[in-house]
């Protein structure tokens, strides 16, 4: 057991040292100097001097080696175009906003969703059935950008319950939260309700069945249990689901977010911000994916050995 | 001809099993049905993949004809006749500078369309590539693969599409194809693996290993083809994802330069005046809608026929 985890965390280094190199090369790989861009051509003297205090006169395996170094103390360096701001700023200022967005969406979803596909599953081909499908296969079509509009027109513009942005009352961050949670709700619904679909014709429940036990019993001991851990694999998908689903959401409801920020650095060219913010969440999403493998490892002790 | 074993089966049960549904006159020929035309037998019966199927042709020859026949010039500006409601001359109505928003949603479906099967078929391509290199060579290069599919995985989609696209920095169709491809061709990928995989342990690929053909043969003949089920179903899977991919992009204002627009350019548009003028997002988001659940419903009607063996679980 000890060895699966361990060996499960550690792998997670090369991995993030990759994801690291792989986002270094291709910010490098972006054309053009970000001190190029004002109208004022820069003097060489300047730029070479510039070049030399972020270290990009150094060659590529030196400022790669500075950079992980920086990331391991958990410095994501300065920004290129704020001045007197560094990317651990930055993240500091907005990712909590986000964190908070994507929590809460996590926790609606799991909150509706999860019953959702229970009792989808017990009631399969009722009417019930058939409406909850019906909500998760529209949840499923209909991109974020329209759900959030629709929102913002009729509960913010028309019947003025909720304000149409920001980040600041609670009543403000009750439609963003819907409107980013809906998409992991329908993931959820989906899943459980078709692990449950399988958990119920196993051998095992029909035995169960067979010996006497009450139904309630049956579903809860049997069923449930082994049905909701294969959902735990859904975390790492809709984790990258919110990342991308924040990106539009906290555009459209201006909240001060990481993935507004981001969309203004890419644009701003501030290609060290960029970077940073990738790095960031690709590490979560890594770490995120360790988390559930290992207590995958945990609940399941068949998987351990297939998924190191 | 070599007969594919597994494929003889199934005729033979599709045979046995017609034999049993229907009462024989004198002298009918008993009809031979090959996989795929069992499948699409089996697809044809299933109202819901059929009718999305209706629904998602009509979208494409929307999408085609519209800007054929229409008599509006899709970028003419004529503030005379900006913000009209849907009416008989414009179907859906005209936008902030009187353009006619019937053609516009057209052509904006023929780029987010085009980029999404331009998209798609790149990801096949690289997906099944590589993937059956992973699952046909196996041993340490099939690992090294797969540990480099798994580092990729960690990688945010958004964000990735977004930087390949400052790489190249123009966004035209092309470039868009690319870092959508790029942020999605894994699930592929991996999947093909598996198929390719499993497909091995067939006792058909163990014959004609046997009798000594080469590897190509075994991968061409007897794998790839296999895969090709699976590998529609994922032609329809994948669509909505990179339709939808640009979409967002585009929304953010990442997208095509005006004034080409697709859908997701539309609904930018549209976003900016939501609260005076809401159907200028309304249409094009109804439009990704509708591709997508279609696409969705198709992939599903698909998956049931061409796997009879998953139709029990669903």
């Amino acid at each position: 057991m000890l060895k699966f985890v361990v060996r499960r965390v550690l792998w997670t280094i090369p991995i993030i040292l990759f994801v690291i190199f792989m986002t270094f090369w291709m910010m490098r790989a972006i054309k053009g100097s970000p001190f190029r861009r004002s109208d004022k051509a820069v003097p060489p003297a300047v730029l070479a001097n510039l070049n030399r205090k972020f270290g990009l006169d150094k060659p590529w395996y030196v400022q790669y080696g500075r950079y992980v170094e920086d990331v391991a103390k958990l410095d994501l360096g300065p920004s290129l175009v704020l001045r007197n701001q560094g990317v651990n700023d930055i993240v500091k200022e907005h990712f909590p906003v986000s964190a908070e967005l994507g929590g809460l969406a996590m926790l609606f979803a799991m909150i509706i969703g999860i019953p959702l596909g229970i009792v989808s599953a017990l009631r399969v081909n009722s009417w019930l059935d058939y409406g909850g499908q019906f909500i998760s296969n529209l949840g499923y079509a209909i991109p974020s950008f329209f759900t959030a509009t629709l929102f913002i027109y009729f509960f913010a513009a028309k019947w003025r319950l909720f304000p149409t942005n920001g980040w600041d009352t609670p009543g403000s961050k009750v439609l963003p939260v819907i409107a980013l949670g809906l998409f992991p709700l329908t993931y959820f619904a989906r899943l459980v309700r078709g692990q449950m679909l399988e958990t119920l014709q196993q051998d095992y429940v029909r035995t169960a069945k067979a010996k006497g036990l009450r139904w309630r019993r049956v579903v809860v001991s049997h069923v449930l249990r082994n049905s909701l851990i294969p959902a735990i694999t859904a975390a790492g998908p809709i984790l990258g689901g919110l990342v991308t689903g924040s990106f539009i959401i906290e555009n459209i409801f201006a909240i001060p977010g990481i993935g507004r920020y981001y969309v203004t650095s890419v644009e701003g060219r501030d290609y060290s911000t960029v970077m940073g913010i990738t790095v960031l969440l690709a590490i979560l999403i890594i770490v995120a994916n360790m988390f559930v493998d290992i207590m995958y490892g945990v609940l399941d002790p068949r998987t351990r050995d297939a998924r190191t | 001809m070599a007969v594919n074993p597994e494929e003889m089966e199934v005729r033979q049960d599709v045979v046995r099993r017609e034999m049993s549904e229907q009462t024989f006159e004198a002298g009918t020929a008993i009809r031979q049905a090959s996989l795929w035309r069992d499948a699409w037998r089996r697809f044809t019966h299933n109202k819901a993949a059929v009718i999305s199927m209706v629904f998602f042709v009509i979208l494409l020859l929307y999408v085609i004809i519209a800007p054929i026949v229409s008599p509006y010039d899709p970028n003419a500006v004529n503030f005379d006749i900006a913000y009209q409601s849907p009416n008989l001359h414009h179907f859906f109505g005209t936008d902030e500078f009187g353009r006619d928003l019937f053609i516009r949603t057209a052509l904006g479906g023929r780029i987010s369309i085009g980029i999404g099967f331009a998209g798609t078929l790149a990801i096949m391509i690289v997906g099944i590539l590589y993937g059956s290199i992973s699952g046909f060579v196996g041993g340490w290069l099939d690992n090294a693969m797969m540990r480099f599919l798994d580092a990729l995985y960690g990688l945010p989609y958004l964000p990735f599409a977004i930087i390949t696209l400052a790489i190249f920095g123009v966004v035209n169709f092309w470039t868009m194809v690319v870092a959508l491809t790029i942020a999605s061709w894994f699930t592929t990928a991996r999947v093909m693996r598996g198929q390719i995989i499993s497909l091995k342990e067939n006792d058909y690929v163990r014959a004609a290993r046997a009798i000594g053909a080469r590897w190509h043969r075994i991968l061409f003949r007897h794998l790839l083809p296999n895969t090709l089920g699976v590998a529609v179903v994922f032609i329809f899977l994948e669509l909505p994802n990179v339709v939808l991919g640009e979409a967002f992009l585009s929304f953010l204002g990442l997208g095509i330069n005006p004034p080409n627009a697709s859908w997701g350019s539309l609904a930018q548009d549209g976003n900016e005046q939501y609260l005076s003028h809401p159907l200028l997002i309304v249409i094009p988001s109804l439009a990704i809608c509708w591709l997508i659940l279609t696409a969705f419903f198709v992939a599903d009607g698909l998956r049931d026929a061409l796997d009879p063996r998953s139709q029990a679980a669903a």
